[in-house]
């Protein structure tokens, strides 16, 4: 188990390290190779752990290995350790089974771009930091993680070095992960100086024993959730997400579904302990998510670029996870996330599909009957599309359905307005699934890219369709991991790492199933009849401005935080820096050069001169010296 | 102690510092300054070997010995500035080498 998730870490970091020394001599398609080889080499690491935990009883499937202290301060002590255990194992699968088809996805949709060695590395690099931050043993490594999955996320989204926008997008995404990383770092500190430890066991120990005090471990648990919320763009940290999809599609297929937004969701089943111990931040963070999937499905009802309408599509689904996180569905919120892996990926490779053939159009607007011209494409995003309503029997409706029928049993007032809240939500993510798979693929074929058929690519390579066609088959099996009242073996799976807080009678699953595939398919219905009268869903006025305006979040950060950030930078330039630092170094370095030409006039070049003037020095200071004896 | 007092050899420093001074301010030849110096440099010695004689002590002399071996350096330096002068074809004349004029 520890040989297998060592392979599994460092595979990607080797592939990684491959390319990048390997320079010019390997050609583009052979980094593409090394980096999916790497990637996937690793997740056969992941699965000989996983067959071996499979081996083991349900108690003995932890294991903490060290290879050495890693960092060292008085009584503070952090090793390089990793932890295997059955939530480790689940995201190792995920991040790189998925990751390795979109990997494999990039060879063929970025074939002919002149830095595809550049961003081959960067994918292995992101896998490699996603691997590190949930094997991580305990909170500093996984806080590196954390910290090198941004810095991977900033590279690629911004791998269009020469489009401005793109630069833009990254930089927005590397500023609010580094808040969220920061806000973390301030947690840790509070942990260290209390607890003395960063160790999980640690550190649960102490929060659950109640030695400390209630805001100490709330604040922790704060931390723990502030850069939760930054990574998994949920509200108010969220406005990086959509801006990201300027990166390469595959690119946003890994942030989307493999690595890095659902780190958030991890980390809170990851130190589940804190926040039972805190069970208002627990709370607030079921109320983000609720508040996020809401957000996110009303602005995706209007947004016209087909990778944004996903993007919020995936904050909506995080939104959920969130909500099974916060009321402690932690098996839910994970099989959610890995049902979400597999139709978010699928989604992302389909609408790259369409947009490579399309010669890199994505609005939807100039789309519209692709069904005859991608017909494989065409059935896969349906698959993705209805997984993500929550049709049954497709991943999404096991896995959604579970998280809100756990927020049922949870009872009271957020119980109940996260599950009415939750149902609204799968309404909304029926009508915009629906009015973007419509647009795409049905209707007339517009006249706009009729130009693109000349040269259209087709479904491309075989090494495209492939991945689409298995994380498709994915999206079908996988939610069939969990049945309610039939077999669950996934949350017997996470069972000994996070006990579900909640268990919700399969009555409850069966009656919250029904309802939420009802409201799912009213949505569905409701933008399938908006589609065929040729309306759009939400009419021109000032809600569709709102929502095209993304809720006026951007301008609302501008005015807040950027423009007197700005202006404070101005000021002190204008009134300190100028005047004051600059124009004392002026000041010095004129009186110098006075001063200077002043005593060069005295330089004549005459040698005899000079000699004179030694000699009269000399004998003057003979002179003096006579005289003052 | 035979032989004239001390204080004539001093003398003698003297004056040869004397001529070597004026030399050096007078003269234009950069052959000639050079040579001026070395006078200079010989009539400290003069007096070096002088004082240790007056005072029966080595270490005079042993300065001395320096002295020769810093003008010895110093004379090489020297004349080799002017041989390279002189192969670029510049006048040898110290008041219009004025190239490092401030």
């Amino acid at each position: 188990m520890v040989f297998g998730s060592w392979v599994c870490l460092l595979a990607p970091l080797a592939g990684f390290l491959a390319i990048l020394a390997a320079g010019n001599r390997i050609t583009r398609v052979q980094a593409g190779i090394v980096s999916t080889a790497s990637v996937f080499v690793g997740f056969a690491g992941a699965v000989v752990a996983f067959v071996d935990a499979l081996g083991r009883d349900a108690e003995e499937r932890g294991e903490l290995t060290t290879a050495w202290t890693w960092l060292k301060a008085g009584e503070f002590q952090v090793g390089l350790e990793l932890l295997i255990d059955p939530l480790s194992l689940v995201m190792m699968l995920v991040v790189t089974g998925v990751g390795g088809l979109i990997v494999l996805y990039s060879v063929g949709y970025m074939a002919g771009d002149e830095e595809e060695r550049r961003y081959f590395a960067y994918m292995a690099f992101f896998v490699f930091s996603m691997l590190l931050l949930v094997q991580g043993g305990n909170l500093l490594l996984l806080l590196v993680g954390w910290g090198l999955v941004g810095l991977a996320s900033y590279l690629l989204i911004g791998f269009h070095h020469e489009r401005a926008s793109a630069v833009a997008a990254a930089k927005k995404a590397f500023v609010m992960n580094a808040l969220g990383d920061a806000i973390m770092a301030l947690a840790f500190f509070l942990a260290i100086a209390k607890v003395g430890s960063l160790d999980f066991g640690v550190v649960f120990e102490a929060a659950e024993s109640g030695e400390l005090s209630d805001t100490v471990v709330a604040l922790v648990a704060l931390g723990l959730l502030g850069g939760a919320v930054a990574k998994s763009a949920q509200i108010p940290f969220h406005t990086w997400l959509p801006d990201a999809m300027e990166g390469p599609t595959p690119v946003s297929a890994l942030i989307h579904a493999a690595t890095m937004v659902t780190a958030g969701v991890y980390l809170i089943c990851r130190t589940h302990p804190v926040f039972e111990a805190a069970p208002d931040v627990q709370a607030l963070a079921a109320i983000l998510g609720l508040v996020t999937l809401l957000v996110a499905g009303v602005v995706a009802l209007v947004q016209w670029d087909i990778k944004r309408v996903i993007a919020y599509s995936t904050m909506s689904q995080i939104g959920y996870m969130f909500v099974g996180a916060g009321v402690g569905a932690y098996g839910f919120a994970m099989f959610h996330l890995v049902t979400h892996a597999f139709f978010k990926a699928l989604l992302f490779l389909a609408a790259g599909i369409v947009i490579h053939h399309l010669a890199g159009e994505q609005d939807i607007r100039k789309m519209g009957g692709l069904r005859k011209a991608l017909p494989t494409t065409n059935l896969t995003f349906l698959v993705g599309t209805l997984a993500l309503v929550g049709i049954p029997p497709l991943a999404g409706f096991w896995s959604k359905d579970a998280i809100l029928a756990s927020a049922l049993d949870g009872g009271g007032v957020l119980g109940w307005t996260l599950y009415v809240g939750g149902l609204i939500g799968a309404f909304l993510t029926g009508l915009y699934s629906l009015r973007l798979y419509l647009r795409v693929f049905h209707g007339d074929s517009s006249v706009e890219h009729a130009a693109a058929h000349d040269t259209h690519h087709g479904e491309g390579p075989r090494s495209m369709v492939l991945p689409v066609l298995v994380l498709a088959a994915g999206s079908v099996v996988v939610g069939l991991l969990n049945i309610p009242g039939v077999w669950h073996p996934f949350e017997d799976w996470l069972e000994p790492v996070a006990e579900s807080l909640t268990h919700p009678s399969t009555g409850e699953e069966w009656l919250t199933s029904l309802l939420a595939v009802g409201v799912g398919a009213l949505g569905a219905l409701l933008a399938w009849r908006a589609f065929r009268a040729g309306r759009e869903l939400v009419p021109d006025g000032s809600v569709r401005r709102t929502l095209e305006h993304k809720l006026w979040f951007d301008e609302l950060y501008d005015a807040a935080f950027s423009r007197p950030a700005q202006a404070i930078a101005v000021g002190l330039r204008e009134r300190f820096e100028e005047p004051i630092v600059r124009g004392g170094l002026d000041e010095v370095a004129e009186g110098t050069l006075r001063g200077a030409s002043v005593t060069s006039s005295a330089q004549t070049g005459l040698l005899r001169t000079y000699a004179l003037a030694i000699t009269v020095a000399v004998a003057v200071l003979a002179l003096v010296f006579l005289v003052v004896r | 102690m035979l032989g004239p007092g001390v204080p004539w050899y001093l003398a003698i420093s003297v004056m040869l510092f004397s001529i070597g001074v004026a030399g050096v301010l007078l003269r234009r030849s950069p052959l000639i300054v050079l040579l001026s110096l070395e006078i200079m440099l010989n009539s400290a010695n003069l007096a070096f070997v002088g004082f240790s004689r007056l005072f029966g002590e080595m270490d005079g002399q042993i300065f001395a010995l320096s002295v020769m071996a810093v003008a010895a350096a110093e004379v090489c330096v020297g004349l080799g500035l002017i041989v390279a002068m002189a192969r670029r074809n510049l006048i040898l004349d110290v008041d219009r080498l004025t190239e490092l004029r401030g």
